[in-house]
C-alpha cells in the first residue's frame, strides 16, 4: 500500500475525523484502511442516511464520505440535510460513475467534492486535501495543498 | 396578421421548417465544393454563415437544441486554423444531416436525434490545432469573439464592471481521465461560484462539450492568481485559463497571467459597447436576401392548390355534361338556331377552363433542380462507401414537374443513381483497363417529351449483361432455357424489374443491377409512369423515366370491354386499327398480331374472344400502346371516344388490384376505370403460358366488380 504523508488539521494537528456512510460493510472498511494510511481517523461510521445525519451530530467530523445509493435516506438527500445544519459540513461523494447526475445534484446541495468507486487512493487523498484546504497541513511537507 | 402568438409562432416555425431546407441545402453544397477546394476560407466563410443564419432562425423559432448545436458549429469554424482544416467539408456534411434529422424531429415532434458524434467531432476540430484556446483567441477576429455571450449577459458583465467587480472568462479543461466530467464541472462551478456572481456559463451542461471544458464569465474581487488556484482542482482541472474581461477601472487594468494577454484582452476588453452594436446588425443582414425573395413568393400549403385543382376537375366534369346536354339537344332541334349560341357559349368555356387548369397545374409544377440537388452531395457519399470516383453531371434541371410526382421519384431516383454509382461504375482500376477515364460519370437529365416529362439516369459503367440476367432468370425458374433464348434484349433487360429477381442477393453481384428494381417500377406504376432500360455493355446503361406531366388530369382513351368501360391515358396509344379474329396468330400460347412489319403480343381484357369460337370471324378494335419501350395490342369490343379524366384516387384498402390505377366520373356520371397499363402488361406476361390471358381477364374482372360496388358506393356521395 502506498505511503501519504499524513494531513493533520492545521489548527491543532490532530489527525483530521472522518465519517464514512456506506451501506456496504465491505466499502466502509476500505475506506477505513485508506484513511488510515492518510493518517486520519475514523470518528464514526453510518450505513443509511439517517444514521449519517445522527452520527454527524454526535461527532462532528471534519470529512464526510457520503455514498449515494443507501437504504432508508439516499446519500443526496442526507447530505444536503446535514449542509443544511452545518455550513460548514464537508462532504465528499462517493459514488459510481453511473450516478452522475445524482453526485451533480448533491454538489448542487452543498457536497464539496467526489469521488468516483471504486476508489483509489491517491486520489481520494489529493480530493482531502482540496477539499480541507487551509484548514488541512501535509506534515513534513512544504505548503498546504492549493 | 391578426393571429394569436400561438399561431404566429406555429407559423413562425413553418417558415422556419421550409426555410431551414434551403440552408441546409446550401450548407451541402458549400461542403461539396469544399471539398473540391479544401481549406478554401471563402467557402468556410459562406458556410459559417449559413450556419450562422440557421442558429439564428432557430433561436427565434425556440428551437433550442438546434441553436445550441448550430453555435457550436459556427464557433468551430469562426476560430482561426479550424477553416483550413479538411474534416470542415466532412463535418459541415454531417452537422447537415444532423440539422436535417432534429428539424424533422421537431417538425414531427419525435425525439431529437443523438447530436453526440457531431459535437464530439466539431470537438475534435477546435482541438486540433496545437494552439491553445487562449491563444487562439488573440488571433480571432475583431468582429467576433470565440463565445457569443447573450445581450442579457453582456448587461450583466457591464453593470459588474461598473459596480466595481473585475469580469474575468475563465476556461476549464476538465481533465479527460476524469470519468464524470459533468459532476466535475458542477464542482467547477462551485468553485468559481464561491468567489462572485457568475454572469455566465458555457457551453450548456447537456451538450456533449460541457464534458469537455467549461467557460464561465465571473465578476469577482478576486486576482486572476487566486481564481486560477481556486479552480486547481484536483483529478478535474487540467488546464486552466483566467482572462481579465473588463476591468472594474477600466484603466487600471490589473496584472495578466501573461504579459501578452493584456494586450490581446485590449482589443477585446473596448469592444463590448461595439459586440452590442453588431451582433443585432448581422442578423438582420445576412437573411436580408432570402427574404428579398421571399416577398415576391407565396409559401401555400399544397392541400390547398389541390382543393382548387379539385374544384377545376369537377367544371371539367360540368362542361362534358354541357357538351352533352347539347349533342342531344342538337339531335333533338336539329334546326334550332340556338344550338349555335349554345356551342359558342360552351366552347368559350372550355376554351377558359382549360387555361384555369393549366394555370392551376402550373401552381404545382417545381422545378426538378429541387430534386437533382439532393444527389451530388450523395453521389459523393455513395462513391466513397464503394470505392469509386464518380463525377455527376445535371442538365435539364428547370423542366417543371408537379410537385406530388417530384416528390413521388425521389425515392425510386436516389435508388437509381445509386445503383448507377454503386454497380454501373466500375472500379477505377476495371475503368482503367477497359480505356476509360478513371473517372465514372452518372448523368441526370430531364426534359418535356409531349405530354410528358423524361428524367433520365444514365452511367457510363459496365452496362448490363444481358446473358447473365438471361440465365439468373432461367435459374429461378421465370423463363424455361427455350424461351429465353428467344427473348429479345429489352425483354430480357425487363427482368429486372421483376419483384423475385431483385431478392437474388448473387445477381446484384454478377450482373451489378436489379436491387430493389421492382420497388422502383411499383412506385412508378402508381404514378402512372414507365421506365425503360437502355444498356450497352461497357458503355454505360440508361434508365428512362417516363413521368406524366400531372397526376391529377389526363387526357384518356375511353373503351368498352365486356360491355364495361375503362379507359387509359392517351398518350400511351400510338394507334388505334381494325383488324379480325383471323389475323390474329398464336405463337407459344401467345397471341399476336402483325401489323404492318411489327409483331405486336396482344393483351386481352375480355374473355369473350376465346371461349366464343364462333366469333372468330369479328372484327376487332386494337389500340396500340406503348409501356416502356414496346408496343402491344390492346383488343377492345368498341371505342367510346376521347375524354379529360379527372382522376379519383382509388381507396387502397378497398381496391386491391394494381391492374385499376383510378376511376373518374364522367359529364353523364358515368364511372369509368382508368387501367394502368405497365401492371396490365406485366400481369399478362406473367401469368401467360398455361392460359393465353383467362385467368388473367377473369382476375381482372372479378377485381373490376368489385369496384363497381366500390365506385357506385363513393360516386353517390359525389
Amino acid at each position: 500500500m502506498e505511503q501519504f504523508a499524513p494531513v493533520k488539521r492545521s489548527k491543532d494537528g490532530q489527525p483530521v475525523r472522518y465519517l464514512i456512510v456506506d451501506d456496504s460493510v465491505f466499502a466502509r472498511k476500505n475506506l477505513a484502511r485508506m484513511i488510515e494510511t492518510f493518517g486520519g481517523q475514523v470518528a464514526a461510521e453510518a450505513g443509511d442516511g439517517l444514521t449519517a445525519i445522527s452520527e454527524f451530530d454526535r461527532t462532528h467530523p471534519d470529512i464526510v464520505l457520503m455514498d449515494i445509493t443507501m437504504p432508508q435516506m439516499e446519500g443526496i438527500e442526507a447530505a444536503e440535510r446535514i449542509v443544511q445544519q452545518h455550513p460548514e459540513a464537508r462532504i465528499v461523494m462517493v459514488s459510481s460513475v453511473g450516478y452522475q447526475e445524482n453526485i451533480v445534484a448533491a454538489l448542487q446541495r452543498g457536497a464539496r467534492h467526489f469521488v468516483q468507486k471504486p476508489v483509489k487512493p491517491e486520489v481520494l487523498y489529493e480530493v482531502i486535501k482540496y477539499v480541507l484546504g487551509e484548514d488541512g497541513a501535509v506534515a513534513n511537507a512544504a505548503g498546504a495543498g492549493a | 396578421m391578426t393571429n394569436s402568438p400561438d399561431e404566429r409562432g406555429a407559423e413562425l416555425r413553418d417558415l422556419f421548417y421550409e426555410t431551414s431546407q434551403e440552408l441546409l441545402q446550401a450548407l451541402n453544397e458549400e461542403a461539396l465544393k469544399l471539398e473540391k477546394r479544401p481549406g478554401d476560407e471563402e467557402i468556410v466563410r459562406v458556410i459559417r454563415r449559413t450556419v450562422h443564419t440557421l442558429k439564428g432562425d432557430s433561436a427565434a423559432c425556440g428551437l433550442r437544441e438546434l441553436s445550441e448545436l448550430a453555435h457550436e458549429f459556427e464557433d468551430a469554424l469562426s476560430l482561426e486554423g479550424t477553416a483550413t482544416q479538411a474534416a470542415v467539408a466532412e463535418i459541415a456534411f454531417a452537422a447537415a444531416d444532423v440539422f436535417a434529422e432534429m428539424i424533422a424531429a421537431y417538425r414531427g415532434a419525435t425525439k431529437l436525434p443523438s447530436t453526440r458524434s457531431l459535437r464530439k467531432r466539431i470537438e475534435e476540430l477546435t482541438s486540433a490545432p496545437a494552439a491553445k484556446k487562449s491563444r487562439r483567441k488573440k488571433k480571432t477576429t475583431a468582429d467576433k469573439t470565440a463565445t457569443d455571450w447573450t445581450e442579457h449577459e453582456k448587461l450583466a458583465m457591464s453593470q459588474a464592471q461598473a459596480n466595481g467587480q473585475d469580469v474575468f472568462h475563465v476556461v476549464v479543461k476538465i481533465d479527460p481521465h476524469c470519468a464524470m466530467p459533468i459532476a466535475g464541472r458542477q464542482l467547477v462551478h462551485n468553485a468559481i461560484g464561491g468567489m462572485g456572481p457568475i454572469i455566465a456559463v458555457r457551453p450548456d451542461p447537456k451538450s456533449p462539450a460541457a464534458s469537455k471544458h467549461v467557460e464561465f464569465v465571473l465578476a469577482s474581487v478576486q486576482t486572476v492568481e487566486q481564481i486560477a488556484a481556486k479552480c486547481r482542482i484536483p483529478t478535474i482541472a487540467e488546464d486552466i485559463t483566467v482572462d481579465l474581461m473588463l476591468a472594474a477601472n477600466p484603466i487600471s487594468a490589473k496584472t495578466e497571467m501573461e504579459g501578452t494577454a493584456a494586450e490581446a484582452e485590449a482589443g477585446k476588453v473596448i469592444p463590448p459597447a461595439e459586440a452590442i452594436a453588431v451582433q443585432p446588425s448581422t442578423p438582420l443582414a445576412e437573411p436580408a436576401s432570402p427574404q428579398a425573395a421571399l416577398e415576391n413568393i407565396l409559401r401555400v400549403e399544397a392541400g390547398r392548390i389541390d382543393n382548387v385543382l379539385n374544384l377545376v376537375g369537377e367544371l371539367i366534369i360540368g362542361k362534358s355534361m354541357l357538351q352533352q346536354a347539347l349533342s342531344e339537344f342538337s339531335k333533338r332541334y336539329p334546326k334550332e338556331l340556338l344550338r349555335g349560341k349554345f356551342a359558342d357559349a360552351i366552347a368559350f368555356q372550355a376554351r377558359v377552363l382549360n387555361d384555369l387548369q393549366r394555370s392551376v397545374m402550373k401552381i404545382r409544377m417545381v422545378p426538378v433542380e429541387q430534386l437533382f440537388r439532393r444527389f451530388p452531395r450523395m453521389v459523393r457519399d455513395v462513391s466513397r462507401q464503394c470505392g469509386r470516383e464518380v463525377e455527376l453531371a445535371l442538365s435539364g434541371q428547370e423542366t417543371d414537374l408537379d410537385k406530388g410526382i417530384l416528390d413521388a421519384i425521389a425515392e425510386p431516383l436516389t435508388h437509381l443513381v445509386r445503383n448507377a454509382v454503386s454497380h454501373g461504375i466500375e472500379t477505377a482500376e476495371q475503368r482503367r483497363q477497359a480505356g476509360k477515364p478513371a473517372q465514372g460519370l452518372v448523368r441526370l437529365n430531364a426534359y418535356h417529351q409531349g405530354n410528358q416529362v423524361v428524367v433520365e439516369v444514365s452511367d457510363d459503367g459496365r452496362g448490363i449483361d444481358a446473358q447473365k440476367i438471361r440465365s439468373k432468370a432461367i435459374e429461378l425458374g421465370m423463363v424455361t432455357a427455350e424461351e429465353a433464348a428467344r427473348l429479345t434484349e429489352a425483354e430480357t433487360l425487363d427482368f429486372i424489374f421483376r419483384p423475385g429477381f431483385s431478392t437474388a442477393e448473387q445477381v446484384t453481384e454478377v450482373s451489378g443491377r436489379g436491387v430493389g428494381m421492382d420497388v422502383v417500377q411499383s412506385v412508378l406504376h402508381r404514378l402512372k409512369a414507365t421506365i425503360s432500360v437502355d444498356t450497352r455493355p461497357g458503355q454505360g446503361t440508361t434508365f428512362r423515366l417516363k413521368l406524366p406531366l400531372t397526376l391529377a388530369i389526363i387526357k384518356a382513351l375511353l373503351f368498352w370491354v365486356e360491355q364495361r368501360l375503362y379507359a387509359i391515358p392517351l398518350n400511351a396509344v400510338v394507334e388505334i386499327s381494325r383488324t379480325s379474329e383471323s389475323e390474329v396468330h398464336q405463337v407459344d400460347n401467345y397471341e399476336v398480331l402483325q401489323l404492318r412489319n411489327q409483331v405486336l403480343p396482344l393483351l386481352r381484357l375480355g374473355r369473350s374472344h376465346l371461349i366464343e369460337g364462333d366469333r372468330k370471324s369479328g372484327k376487332l378494335f386494337v389500340l396500340v400502346i406503348t409501356v416502356g419501350e414496346r408496343k402491344y395490342g390492346l383488343i377492345v369490343d368498341a371505342l367510346d371516344g376521347e375524354e379529360e379524366l379527372v382522376i379519383k384516387a382509388l381507396d387502397d384498402q378497398t381496391f386491391s388490384t394494381d391492374l385499376v390505377s383510378g376511376a373518374s366520373i364522367l359529364g353523364d356520371g358515368r364511372v369509368v376505370l382508368i387501367l394502368n397499363l405497365p401492371a396490365v402488361v406485366e400481369h399478362f406476361a406473367r401469368s401467360r403460358p398455361q392460359e393465353a390471358g383467362t385467368a388473367s381477364s377473369g382476375l381482372l374482372l372479378s377485381h373490376t366488380d368489385r369496384m363497381r360496388l366500390a365506385l357506385s358506393a363513393t360516386g353517390g356521395q359525389a
